[in-house]
């Protein structure tokens, strides 16, 4: 029998958690912390070359600037820090590795007089050779980013290699690709590319750091995701014990994995450790125009694919090779990259894998984790290059996808099998809801039209021992607090933790509460990352409620002599019926039960949950075979209808439909934010999202005005975001990870429909106005692919193709 | 050097004492009022939008001086005395408008002004006033049905709730 009664429990639309400050404005961001006049400003002084041996660092003009305390530069603070490899400084030491790495530090007593000081000093560099391209970069090493490779430290799961750029190198070796290759009917051979783009949340970087001076305690508060990632990585760039560095981590405006693992904590920790200032916090803000410089940007890519098909339109083979530009670290780009290797036949069954995913050092800002994670990378290709073979092999390009469909059972590429989804259905409701089969004429006078599709699958890319644990404590006045250290930045997981106690322990939603996290009140989380949240840290906080209610049910029990099965927890009433009990959770909960012996009983009541997943084996490092790999796959897929002006190349969507296979809904109301949200953010990417650089490696896109996302504007007038739910075996409701799926193949569907609407192939993305009005005129010319890669001479696609045979 | 400058912050007389070149958004912020987010401090994502004299502004292309004699409203002062949201606010929490929070202040303060003079107002009507304004989490979908059902409440209340001013 079921013991507990809600309204707001698992599946219910209830209002989001924080809201109501968010929407009074009350609710304080780290910006928004005040430290008192104690506090002081720092401020980085960036490179102005992209590759060059420091020769000197003169500050001495910007000391004299009043209010100028302390300027410090890398070889004051000598770390290297990193999530999987430990390839970064936080400043430049000896030498700097693109345009716009930090030299120096500037503290000051203000922001004003920061800045001030920053302008003052001059650095010195003798230029060295720099490489920008990451298909050369991973093919000469004539200039080396990190000659220093052999000698950084990193996990067990990562391949780098020391003597060339390649920072990390995932394989995929199964079956026979050369034999299945040599029997297939057809053969497709195609590449795809993107530029890195940036995360564009709206608040910027900022942190604040305090060394105790008495005990060497370092706080942090930081817009951070993962206050014990960051900690950890902290812990071990400094060797500092965990025990003496805390990190408080308040609200964050938005994240999209930008804030993850450790961004620009230890920029700041070089301030605030320095012996001149220590005992004194520091805050450093990041101005919006050296975020997209400090963050982590998404890799930009460059796929190849081969697909050998039979004559019945099987996929055989397939021949994979993805040169990932990591920038100048692969300190944690180097996880997108192995996600994108063990993900890497999409959502088909091929028997023959042979799959290379490299990350590339290049002289620029560097790569890391961004919504998706390798996976909209991988789908920006694969799910082209599925289209293109649909055609060559003379097939509806719905029903070639279905036929080689990765159907529950079927051995992913790393060869464990798929779990269950419902991807025919979704396939079939996107189709049917943008009448993917009907050709339309286009509303708008003059304008063509054209459909595109494209399937959707990513699991949780994490260690496999990524671990939760959550604390759920009941108050002596009814009302809950909930420990669980994953950063709710918007995507609603206190909304869904509230919910999960709340069906577990009969108290309305209302009065349960979930703080921020804080290193030094919460239980230990990995990371807010990887759509693993609800999932992973989902079982810690069923198991904390759950152990909290059993908790409940024997102290009434006996304080009631009555058997515990016989007692109900009703809309925070705790009742017997049959003794005709019925109680609201009082002090009794925190103080104790006076029990019928006379003695005293309980005392707060705390349930406790842990969780690691128990099942997971490392992909072996020559074939990337694994029993399993991942702890599950969601997937999912897309349909947009557009509409293109011939005569200017503007492409505006009328319609997209995106579904995916959820598991379980746990908070419909965040899960259809979610997918909303990631859809428009993918449209956003696929339309007119890039980060471009001169030929000197100067970024020429560092604001909201040359780098484009999407504004009200551009929002499709109708978007269909829709769910299934077929249950996850291991999971706390059945409920599978959805936080970044939507995000992964609006981009492929928008060149497919661009395709159905022009006739040409566009290679490259961002599909924005100029390139899409070029692949017009391109066609006009008879040709019927458009390639541009801004590092290669070549620009047809032909001739690039076969250069790199 | 500084100089005082008097305004009506959220209904209520103020004095400030800043630098010349010192932004209303720092200066908001320095007085304590963080619901004014700086988002860019260029005039390009809308999060530090306040409402000057019944016009959306983004206080970060405003100097602090030149509010002198205006009435400034920020979203703390949509609340009610008792702690009651405004038909905006509320239609935002009701409508799943809101993911991460930074942009909201800005973006009710936007809709609001907009609600003012346009209170029945088409779908497009809504995306190009809320176009100065970013979001990277909703998708503006629920942000545009929200504005939607504040002005529906709002009309049938027949008057902007909350203070005069």
């Amino acid at each position: 029998m079921k013991q507990t009664v809600t309204k707001n429990g698992i599946g219910a639309w209830t209002e989001r958690k924080y809201d109501v400050e968010k929407a009074a404005g009350t609710l304080a961001f780290t910006d928004d912390l005040r430290f008192g006049p104690e506090l002081l400003h720092a401020r980085a002084v960036r490179s102005t070359v992209a590759h060059g041996e420091i020769l000197s660092i003169d500050f001495s003009e910007a000391l004299k600037v009043k209010g100028v305390v302390k300027v410090v530069t890398g070889k004051d603070f000598v770390h290297r820090f990193g999530l999987y490899l430990m390839d970064r400084t936080p400043m430049a030491i000896g030498k700097v590795r693109y345009m716009g790495e930090p030299v120096a530090l500037v503290i000051a007593e203000s922001e004003e007089a920061a800045e001030e000081g920053m302008l003052k000093v001059t650095a010195k560099y003798r230029e060295l050779p720099p490489i920008f391209d990451p298909v050369k970069a991973a093919t000469d090493n004539s200039v080396l980013v990190h000659p220093e490779l052999e000698t950084y430290d990193h996990v067990d799961f990562i391949t780098p290699f020391p003597g060339t750029n390649i920072g990390n190198w995932f394989r995929i070796r199964r079956g026979d690709v050369d034999k299945a290759f040599s029997e297939a009917e057809y053969i497709v051979e195609e590449a795809v590319n993107c530029p890195q783009i940036a995360h564009g949340f709206l608040e910027p970087h900022c942190c604040i750091c305090r060394e105790d001076p008495a005990t060497g305690d370092l706080t942090i508060w930081s817009t951070a995701q993962s206050a014990f990632a960051l900690r950890d990585i902290v812990s071990k760039g400094l060797k500092y014990p965990l025990s003496k560095i805390r990190v408080i981590a308040p609200p964050i405006g938005g994240g999209f994995g930008g804030k993850a693992g450790m961004t620009v904590e230890a920029l700041c920790l070089a301030g605030a450790m320095n012996p001149d200032v220590r005992g004194r916090p520091v805050k450093l803000y990041i101005p919006r125009e050296e975020v997209l410089l400090t963050s982590w940007v998404r890799q930009a890519y460059v796929a190849k694919i081969k697909l050998g098909i039979d004559k019945d339109g099987k996929i055989i083979a397939i021949r994979n090779t993805f040169y990932f530009d990591t920038g100048i670290s692969a300190e944690y780009g180097a996880n997108p990259v192995r996600s994108a290797g063990y993900s890497s036949t999409g959502c088909y069954y091929i028997p023959n894998v042979w799959t290379d995913s490299y990350a590339v050092y290049t002289n620029k800002p560097f790569g890391g984790a961004y919504r998706g994670f390798g996976l909209p990378e991988l789908m920006g290709a694969m799910e082209v290059v599925i289209d293109i073979a649909a055609r060559k092999v003379g097939m509806d390009p719905i029903e070639f996808r279905l036929k080689n469909i990765l159907k529950p059972g079927l051995p992913t590429c790393t060869g464990m099998p798929m779990n269950n989804h419902a991807l025919d259905t979704i396939v079939g409701k996107v189709v049917d809801r943008i009448r993917l089969n009907e050709k339309e004429p286009a509303t708008r006078k003059g304008w063509v039209r054209g459909k595109g599709f494209a399937l959707a699958l990513k699991a949780p890319a994490m260690p496999a021992d990524a671990a939760s644990s959550a604390i759920v404590k009941i108050l002596g006045d009814g009302t809950v607090e909930v420990l669980a250290a994953t950063m709710d930045m918007g995507q609603g997981a206190y909304t869904a933790y509230s919910q999960m106690v709340s069906e577990e322990l009969g108290i309305p939603i209302e009065k349960i509460r979930c703080p921020y996290p804080d290193t030094q009140s919460h239980p230990y989380d990995w990371q807010t990352v990887a759509s693993r949240s609800c999932w992973s840290m989902g079982m810690a906080v069923k198991r904390a409620a759950s152990d909290a209610r059993q908790k409940l049910l024997a102290l009434y029990a006996e304080y009631w002599q009555v058997e515990p099965e016989s007692i109900t927890i009703e809309h925070g009433i705790v009742k017997c019926r049959k003794k005709g009990k019925a109680e609201p959770i009082d002090e009794h909960i925190q103080s104790g039960f006076p029990m019928p012996d006379g003695n005293y009983k309980g005392g707060p009541v705390i349930g406790t949950g842990s969780f690691v997943p128990p099942d997971v084996i490392y992909p072996d490092a020559e074939t990337g075979q694994s029993p399993k790999s991942v702890v599950h796959f969601t997937v999912g897929a897309v349909g947009i209808d557009v509409e293109v002006d011939p005569a200017t190349g503007a492409v505006e969507v009328n319609k997209v439909s995106a579904g995916y296979d959820v598991g379980k809904a746990i908070s419909p109301v965040n899960v259809k934010g979610q997918i909303e949200g990631g859809t428009v953010q993918g449209i956003s990417a696929g339309l007119m999202e890039g980060m471009y650089y001169d030929e000197h490696g100067k970024l020429l896109t560092p604001d909201f005005t040359d780098y484009k996302i999407a504004t009200a504007l551009d929002v499709p007038p109708d978007l269909d975001a829709f769910w299934e739910e077929t249950p996850e075996e291991l999971s706390p409701y059945g409920n599978r990870g959805v936080g970044e799926h939507s995000m992964i193949s609006p981009a492929p569907a928008m060149d497919n429909a661009l395709f159905d609407a022009l006739g040409i192939r566009i290679h490259s993305y961002p599909l924005g106005r100029e390139r899409v009005y070029k692949a017009i005129q391109a066609k006009k010319k008879g040709e019927t692919d458009l390639w541009e890669y801004p590092y290669a001479l070549e620009q047809s696609y032909k001739n690039a193709i076969k250069e790199w045979k | 050097m500084k100089r005082d400058v008097h305004f009506i912050l959220n209904g209520k007389p103020v004095t400030f004492s800043v630098e010349p070149r010192t932004t209303l958004l720092r200066a908001l912020r320095e007085y304590g009022v963080t619901s004014v987010k700086r988002g860019c401090e260029e005039g390009e994502c809308g999060t530090c939008t306040v409402v000057i004299d019944d016009l959306a502004q983004k206080s970060c292309m405003v100097l602090a001086l030149e509010a002198e004699g205006k009435s400034v409203l920020t979203v703390e002062g949509l609340v009610g005395p008792k702690g009651e949201l405004h038909p905006i606010q509320q239609a935002f929490v009701d409508e799943g408008a809101i993911q991460c929070g930074f942009c909201t202040p800005g973006m009710i303060m936007s809709a609001y002004a907009f609600l003012r003079k346009t209170p029945d107002p088409t779908e497009e009507e809504i995306r190009v006033a809320l176009a100065g304004n970013l979001c990277r989490c909703t998708g503006y979908i629920p942000i545009f049905r929200a504005v939607h059902k504040a002005a529906a409440v709002m009309r049938e209340l027949g008057h902007i709730p909350g203070r005069a001013r």
